[in-house]
């Protein structure tokens, strides 16, 4: 259980950054935090020939609120989202509102576990791309936007667009993921999380994640987003069930329809830790506490 | 004022929490060694390519093969070589040897063997293994691949059974377990360049014997080998057998002259140390109209792996299901046959509790589901069948001491207000979601047996007794040496509790040498829940002799009668007077005045003794309180209450810490750890991400209640108790999951009962029943 051979560079800023991944190419694999990328190079099942370390980059690890989006920078840990704060633009720190406010430390103390969140990255997580992560899920349920930086240029990408299977992303080898934008959502939206895993702090084995905007005047649902993880290579939304939801008036009766939708649309393949069966009554019992969760939040 | 029974704080404590221990990996200054394992589960070896070792080297230094054998003629008798000659029959197994510089360095080097082996059909799995025309894992040495074969009945088994007035039957199952102690295995070997004589640092249970077995296969004097287990990162069993790897590293340092360790990582030790476990228990009950048990058949089936282990061999747990099936119960008549099975998979060790986990939760089992086809309560089931008039005499002719079964029962459930707990679950299975359950389990524990049981056993090697040695230095401190070899246990601090009572001195005067067979007398180490019991009594026995010498030397000093001295906090004192003289002034005269010693006696001060009885049964009463979700199948615990009788305690603290971290890996057992294989023998948990050791946050507290009983069994009344939290818990718990959803109609006898299982048990019991279907439409409302 130790990495074969690798070369280790730690630049201090993003051009710095930059510069290395466009010499070193595919060659390079980033280092955000290391607590995924590291066991899976002790067990050799990762060999970069460079590891271009990202911990000594000034810049990546802020959280700022502008026009209904939160950007939070790659190098941000884990723990910080336990408590998201923003900087204002008079430079005073103020805790995240909002939906999104509740949200994301309710999704947070899901990530593994303390030693893990306070070296572990939210950049490092999504650009990891592990199917069943929580901030995976969450970027995809959200629609996020990835920011990815080359030399001379910048694109935001789209979390649809971003996962492409399991542990691979649409990031080119030459980009380097600075930050992702996630709506803050407004105080008409409901949204639930709900994951089940074997022990705490263990990747999900079924987690599921719902967003549903209301329409002020009559309570139904405008809107709907329903993501799970955990069964398939990416994060998935379930086209379905959000169909199913739109226009309905939330209870739980509306709820357990959805689910049962959302279990019908998925097609997980087993594993391990559960077959695709059981994976599928996973869906229905996450998808429904999920919505749960969401709708006892408005009440 | 007495030492025993006080839970002063353990002397072995300072150094482990201040990260001071030593450890195999903490020595150093060793080349690093590196096992080339098989991939595959069965093949035939064609060459082995690369910087390696392979059988060919050891076989050219006339290194021998291991031979684990147990004297029985249903027995298969095997040659095991240190690495796989011609023949792979595990992924895992050992085929060539590498050394580097540094780990990584041997990592590299082993990457570059190349393994050229023709793929084989493996038997994997119990039920691929016994069936017929099943790949043989021994093919040119058995017919099949049952290895032995138990079996016994009373005489009139078969009427009894046909009186009966209720048959239950019953099938369990238990998982493959790996025992995963904190530090995987390791050895560090250093052979002098003048004399030869060779160190080898072993991260095990029983040094002497360990020194036995690797000079034999090396033919070596053991004069010429010292081995020593520094301290021990947890063991549970699986430190118990020879580590071919081991071996190796001794005969490496031996031929290469220069310090070698192999530090084995997670994953081999998942892999390939050894595992446990994998068994299925066929039960045949029959119950007379009084819910009494009067009749039990079983078979029972253990999958045992590709080789045995060395000295204990694959017997051990066939053998003992076999052998204790029966429990705590007053059962008459028992019939079994019990049969161990080779398969292209890991080999097993005994760990914690051995075959107890698994009979336990068949016995208890049992008892839950009899005592509902009886329509008796699950208290009320035991109460009439457990053992109350001691000695009992068990149907396969174990003897059971005093003990406190039905107490202990009855304490547990009134501790845990099982009233209280029936109105709660009535409520909540009216509201639905998340559903509580209890369980029950009681079970007697054998402990501290000596020569005459493991006699019985036909061992090639007869394991038994417990030696030591004790001795007062000039200063009046003590020093005991030892044969146990304990890891973590505390036995240091609980056997200077032992001796300073008979001394009269401090605890904090005695230090215990252990684990280095330099420095200790011979010995079978720390295993199966003997040390306090063995060691404890050797102790007790050493430390009055001794005492008899300090009261000799006083009353000679003193002028008094040697039966009038008392030894008590640091003096001998002439009973009823204040004339006395510090323990330590007569250490002082006992070497450097030998001139005042008694006619006839020996100068200085040390005793040794021995000590090997038959053996005692500790018992406990596990309650475990539950909550499942009978959508996901998770199950969470909720709370644990144990009450336990081990005899007379030592250090009751210590106890407590035995327990729980036994009821920690039991409850894991039950509910996480299982090792498994694809149908092709690819193990697929190698790491903790798939074979899951539960976190603080699954394991509830565990609250503790003692019973003391006196027994005559042992010398100083205390059982040993290392085993019983794994041997309860498992049964409790899965007890306590089949209670939460009896309503349901859920019937679940396999461990683990992960949320998979206890979901597909929830899915097939609504498919059973209509009120299944109704309770679950409760809870997952209809499509519209």
């Amino acid at each position: 259980m130790k990495p074969a051979r690798f070369a280790y560079t730690a630049p201090d800023t993003v051009e710095g950054t930059l510069d290395a991944l466009d010499r070193f190419g595919d060659e390079a694999k980033v280092l955000s935090g290391g607590q995924s990328l590291v066991p899976m190079m002790n067990f050799r099942l990762a060999r970069p020939e460079v590891i271009v370390d990202i911990g000594r980059v000034g810049g990546l690890d802020g959280m700022s609120a502008a026009n209904g989006t939160l950007t939070v920078g790659a190098r941000v840990i884990h723990a910080r989202l336990e408590a998201p704060a923003v900087i204002k633009p008079d430079g005073r720190s103020e805790s995240l509102g909002g939906v999104l406010g509740s949200l994301l430390p309710a999704v947070a103390r899901y990530v593994g576990h303390l030693p893990i969140r306070v070296r572990g990255t939210f950049g490092g997580s999504i650009a990891h791309a592990d199917p069943a992560a929580e901030w995976c899920i969450l970027a995809r349920t959200l629609d996020a936007e990835m920011v990815a930086l080359r030399r001379g240029g910048e694109r935001a990408i789209p979390a649809a667009d971003f996962f492409e299977t399991v542990f691979t992303t649409a990031l080119a080898p030459e980009e380097l993921l600075v930050a992702v934008r996630l709506p803050i959502l407004g105080d008409d939206w409901r949204a639930g999380f709900c994951e089940f895993s074997r022990r705490a702090g263990d990747f999900a084995v079924v987690a599921a994640m719902t967003a549903v905007r209301l329409e002020p005047a009559t309570g139904a649902i405008a809107e709907a987003r329903v993501g799970v993880g955990g069964v398939a290579g990416v994060p998935v939304r379930l086209g379905g069930a959000e169909a199913t939801l739109v226009g309905e008036t939330p209870g739980a009766e509306l709820h357990a329809a959805a689910a049962e939708m959302a279990a019908g649309e998925v097609d997980p393949v087993g594993d391990l830790h559960g077959s695709a069966a059981y994976r599928r009554d996973l869906v229905r019992a996450m998808v429904a506490r999920a919505l749960a969760q969401g709708a006892g939040a408005s009440g | 004022m007495s030492w025993v029974g006080r839970s002063i704080r353990r002397v072995e404590d300072p150094t482990l929490l201040c990260g001071a221990g030593m450890f195999v990996g903490d020595i150093g200054g060793a080349a690093a060694v590196r096992f080339v394992r098989s991939p595959v589960a069965s093949g035939l070896i064609r060459a082995v390519r690369g910087p390696a070792y392979t059988i060919a080297d050891l076989d050219a230094d006339g290194v021998g093969n291991i031979e684990a054998v147990l004297h029985r003629p249903d027995y298969v008798r095997l040659a095991q070589p240190l690495l796989a000659r011609e023949r792979v029959r595990y992924v895992g197994e050992p085929v060539a040897v590498v050394v580097g510089a540094t780990a990584a360095e041997a990592e590299d080097l082993a990457e570059q063997v190349e393994l050229d082996i023709e793929t084989l059909p493996a038997a994997v799995g119990l039920e691929a293994a016994l069936a017929p025309g099943a790949p043989l894992v021994h093919p040119d040495e058995a017919e099949s691949n049952v290895m032995l074969a138990g079996e016994m009945a009373t005489p009139e088994l078969a009427e009894a059974l046909e009186r009966a007035h209720t048959i239950v039957e019953l099938e369990i199952t238990s998982g493959r377990q790996a025992a995963l102690p904190l530090e995987a295995r390791g050895s560090h070997a250093v052979t002098e360049r003048f004399g030869g004589r060779t160190t080898l640092h072993a991260s095990i249970q029983a040094p002497h014997m360990i020194r036995t077995v690797i000079c034999d296969l090396l033919g070596m004097p053991e004069a010429d080998l010292r081995v020593v287990a520094p301290d021990v990162g947890g063991a549970f069993g699986q430190k118990l057998p020879l580590a071919r790897e081991d071996a190796i590293v001794v005969w490496l340092s031996r031929r290469l002259g220069r310090p070698v360790a192999w530090i084995e990582d997670r994953s081999e030790n998942l892999m390939a140390s050894w595992h446990s476990r994998e068994q299925r228990y066929r039960l045949r009950a029959g119950f007379n109209a009084e819910a009494h048990l009067e009749a039990l058949q079983a078979d029972v089936a253990a999958n045992v792996g590709a080789w045995p282990c060395y000295p204990i061999t694959w017997g051990v747990e066939p053998l003992m299901a076999l052998a204790e099936l029966p429990g705590p119960y007053t059962l008459e008549h028992y019939g079994v046959r019990s049969r161990g099975v080779a398969s292209h998979t890991c080999p097993m060790s005994p760990y914690r509790g051995v075959s107890r986990p698994v009979i336990t939760l068949a016995l208890e089992r049992l008892m839950d589901i009899a005592a509902a086809r009886l329509g008796v309560d699950p208290v009320e089931i035991r109460r009439r069948n457990l053992q109350s008039d001691f000695p009992h005499i068990s149907p396969t002719g174990l003897r059971h001491d005093e003990g406190t079964y039905r107490e202990a029962m009855e304490l547990a459930v009134s501790h845990v207000d099982l009233r209280a707990f029936r109105a709660r679950q009535h409520a909540a299975r009216a509201a639905g979601g998340p559903q509580p359950g209890i369980g029950i389990c009681t079970f007697s524990e054998r402990t501290g047996y000596g020569t005459p049981a493991f006699a019985a056993r036909a061992m090639g090697v007869t394991p038994g007794f417990e030696n030591v040695e004790l001795s007062m230095d000039p200063s009046g401190y003590v020093t005991l040496r030892i044969g146990a070899s304990p890891h973590g246990q505390g036995l240091e601090t609980a056997l200077s509790q032992i001796t300073a009572d008979e001394l009269g001195t401090d605890p904090s005067r005695v230090r215990v040498v252990a684990s280095d067979t330099d420095r200790t007398p011979y010995g079978w180490g720390s295993f199966a829940s003997r040390a306090m019991v063995l060691a404890g009594g050797a102790t007790y026995l050493a430390a009055q002799k001794l005492a008899t010498q300090l009261g000799s030397l006083a009353a000679e000093v003193l002028e008094a009668a040697a039966d009038d001295i008392v030894l008590a906090d640091g003096r001998a004192t002439v009973v009823g007077t204040s004339v006395g003289i510090e323990i330590a002034e007569l250490a002082r005269i006992a070497h450097h005045h030998t001139q005042r010693l008694p006619a006839g006696a020996m100068p200085g001060l040390a005793a040794q003794a021995g000590y090997d009885p038959a053996g005692t049964f500790s018992n406990a009463c596990h309650v475990a309180e539950v909550e499942v979700d009978p959508d996901t199948g998770g199950v969470s615990m909720r709370r644990f209450v144990v009450v336990e009788d081990a005899g007379r305690l030592i250090n009751p603290m210590i106890a407590d810490g035995q327990i729980r971290g036994g009821v920690a890996q039991g409850i894991a057992n039950a509910l996480l750890e299982e090792v498994v294989y694809d149908d092709d023998g690819n193990i697929l948990t190698t790491s903790l991400m798939d074979y899951l050791p539960p976190t603080v946050a699954e394991i509830p507290d565990i609250e503790i209640l003692h019973l003391e009983t006196a027994s005559d069994a042992t010398i100083t009344g205390a059982k040993g108790l290392g085993e019983g939290g794994t041997i309860g818990a498992p049964a409790a718990v899965l007890n306590a999951v089949n209670d939460a959803l009896a309503h349901l109609g859920v019937e679940l006898n396999e461990m683990p009962a992960t949320p998979e299982r206890v979901r597909a048990a929830v899915r097939a019991a609504a498919g059973r029943s209509p009120a299944g279907e109704n309770d679950r439409s409760t809870q997952e409302a209809p499509v519209r």
